[in-house]
């Protein structure tokens, strides 16, 4: 039994049935069911608006990262640099506003200063990003390696500018606004910055052309190709836009932490691969959506969330998340596979 | 064997071109006349072991010394290793070094202890005590002792909760600041309750997640104690995410600039300092001492000391450098 038996179907299925086939639907009641089972268990302290708040605090970094690697994963790609281009952005970030501040203290800056350092680390995360992109796409050498490469390169120059070691002062003023600042009814600004990109990623990759091209490029690069699509383009533009929403992760987290935490960020690349994976997105290429990223993202954060609040053992923490992660990806598969048998 | 040896020195030789500048290997091993010392800290640009380097060039320049300093770029055996056996070649009077690993080291070192070279271990150590003359090392266990001591104080008497994070399950540094701490507690701030060690990664955005959770899960929460830099940061941010900078008291670990700089802001309440300086000094005095022939003390404890934002401007010299 093969996928070419069954002929396609054009006959118009009702919004249940489609609904039950999405490749959205089972994995987002998983990320449903986690939530009630801890509620049930901790009502008092896991169903509160503190801890929520806190949960989307905390992932919105990681969620930034995780939709540019949707884009890469849905190409056939992968990317590995994004941890070490988001701590390198970071830093040059920091480093610009302390030159650009009297006595190499940021911690007063103005506006003006923030402003710069904002367009550096975006300029710094879409340089690798475009340096990525023309490896794999003009170089033809394997993403896995080309971003493996990258990775160390980052991390490297990031440390140069410092001598290794994190850089001291962080604007107050952008720890205030972007860091903790919350909007009207307690949403945290760092929430929305990270919903606003989810948001318009998401239509980019669903309604535009540069969506469409993506999927194409994933499913058959050569189709592609024939088709009349800039494959070395496109994909060149889809690294650099990974690299760009890294750089605006790398400012996120300066303006969380205060801090370049250079010796931090070393599993941000796989929690990404792991959250998109787990959100339905194909390692091969092809098929993917962002909203199954984002509950992909969410799963792991709110199993570390309950296990702590419940009060679960660490080592049984590590044992649970990696065993959810791969249960997760094995049901959507098997799912998948009974669904093209029929 | 003995020709794979040499060729493995002679091999470690060739990636050190141009740090082996003195005539190389008289037989009959380190002579008074030579006055050369070495340093091996165990990881490059980090503020700890440059300030340890620069306490232990000055004490080697008092006493007419010459002190030659060579880091790996990871705290990694494998990085380090290479480094110590291609000193063979160079057969410095007496080596200093702060192992990356407490077994896998032990073959480099003895090689070169039984070339003659006097061996001085500072900060970490061998599990093999055959080796060096001399370990020189802050008790790690103290510091918790001391950070207990500095929480009981910071809480003044209040009842309530603490939570403790550590880096890595198996990081035997941190484990034992935790433990530590944990043993303290109870001494000296029985109205404290430890909620338990949790473990981080050595990851900062680990750290918030499971202050903010210990916020979540325990409304009693008075303190926590982060047992190094990542840790702490990571803590002060989840703190300051969770509205409770000040309330819930923050005592970290170590005195990088960025955690000083942290403390003279109120992220954190106190931070527990080694004195990487003075187990410099010590080294270097005691390699001295062994390469002299004079009387060695075979194991000695670095001090700790608290900072807390009223005194630190007092205490400044504990804090870490990241130049001389």
């Amino acid at each position: 039994m093969t996928t070419l038996d069954g002929l396609p179907t054009a006959e118009r299925r009702s919004l249940g049935a489609r609904l039950l086939s999405a490749n959205t639907f089972w994995i987002a009641l998983v990320l449903l069911a986690l939530i009630v089972v801890f509620s049930a268990i901790a009502p008092e302290s896991f169903l509160t608006f503190f801890n929520f708040q806190q949960l989307f605090i905390e992932t919105a970094v990681l969620l930034v990262i995780a939709v540019g690697m949707t884009f890469v994963i849905i190409t056939g790609g992968i990317d590995l640099s994004v941890g070490s281009v988001l701590i390198f952005a970071g830093m040059i970030s920091a480093k610009t506003m302390e030159w650009m501040s009297p006595g190499q203290d940021a911690s007063n800056a103005g506006w003006g200063v923030i402003t710069a350092g904002l367009v550096v680390a975006i300029a710094g995360g879409s340089l690798w990003g475009l340096i990525n992109g023309l490896l794999v796409a003009r170089a033809n050498i394997p993403p896995l390696i080309v971003t493996l490469g990258t990775l160390g390169a980052a991390l490297g120059v990031a440390s140069l500018l410092n001598d290794g070691t994190n850089v001291r002062t962080v604007p107050l003023e952008l720890r205030d606004s972007l860091g903790f600042g919350t909007l009207e009814g307690n949403i945290p600004n760092l929430v929305v910055v990270a919903v606003v990109i989810t948001v318009i990623f998401g239509l980019v990759l669903h309604t535009t052309r540069f969506g469409r091209y993506t999927f194409a490029i994933g499913s058959n690069p050569e189709a592609a190709r024939r088709a009349g699509i800039g494959v070395t383009r496109h994909l060149t533009n889809v690294y650099l836009l990974t690299g760009f929403l890294a750089g605006i992760a790398g400012f996120m987290s300066l303006a969380y932490f205060q801090s370049t935490t250079i010796s931090g960020h070393t599993t941000d690349n796989l929690n990404a691969i792991a959250g998109v994976v787990m959100g339905g997105t194909s390692l091969f290429g092809g098929i993917g959506t962002i909203l199954g990223t984002v509950i992909g993202v969410f799963i792991p954060a709110v199993l570390q969330k309950g296990f702590n609040i419940i009060g679960v053992q660490p080592y049984w923490q590590m044992i649970a998340v990696g065993a959810v992660l791969v249960a997760a990806v094995w049901f959507d598969q098997q799912r998948r596979r009974s669904q093209n048998k029929r | 064997m003995l020709v794979l040896a040499t060729g493995a020195l002679v091999a470690g030789c060739g990636g050190q071109i141009g740090q082996n500048n003195d005539t190389p290997a008289q037989t009959g091993g380190a002579t008074p006349a030579n006055k050369n010392l070495d340093l091996v800290v165990g990881v490059k640009n980090e503020p700890f072991y440059i300030s340890m380097q620069c306490g232990a060039e000055a004490a080697a320049k008092e006493a007419g010394y010459t002190i030659t300093t060579q880091a790996p770029d990871k705290f990694d055996p494998t990085l380090q290793a290479p480094i110590v056996t291609a000193l063979g070649a160079k057969k410095p009077a007496a080596l200093l070094i702060a192992p990356t690993d407490d077994k896998t080291m032990a073959p480099q070192m003895k090689q070169i202890k039984d070339m003659g070279v006097k061996v001085i271990e500072v900060d970490t150590a061998l599990q093999d005590t055959g080796i060096a003359v001399s370990s020189i090392s802050s008790d790690n266990a103290q510091g918790g002792r001391l950070a207990a001591q500095t929480m009981a104080k910071l809480t003044s008497g209040k009842t309530g909760s603490v939570l403790v994070l550590d880096t890595k399950a198996g990081t035997s540094t941190t484990a034992a600041r935790a433990k530590g701490f944990e043993e303290e507690l109870k001494n000296s701030a029985p109205n404290l309750k430890s909620i338990g060690i949790q473990f981080t990664e050595n990851e900062p955005s680990v750290a918030a997640q499971k202050v903010t959770a210990a916020i979540s899960s325990t409304p009693d929460l008075v303190g926590v104690f982060a047992t190094n830099l990542n840790t702490g940061e990571g803590a002060a941010t989840g703190l300051r995410s969770a509205g409770k900078v000040g309330q819930v008291q923050l005592v970290g670990f170590d005195a990088s600039p960025s955690e000083v700089e942290g403390l003279r802001a109120g992220a954190f309440q106190a931070l527990i300092a080694q004195d990487p300086g003075m187990i410099g000094r010590t080294g270097v005095q005691q390699a001295i001492a062994a390469v002299e022939g004079k009387s060695v003390q075979r194991n000695i404890s670095a001090p700790l000391v608290a900072l807390t934002k009223e005194d630190m401007d007092k205490k400044a010299e504990f804090f870490y450098k990241t130049k001389c």
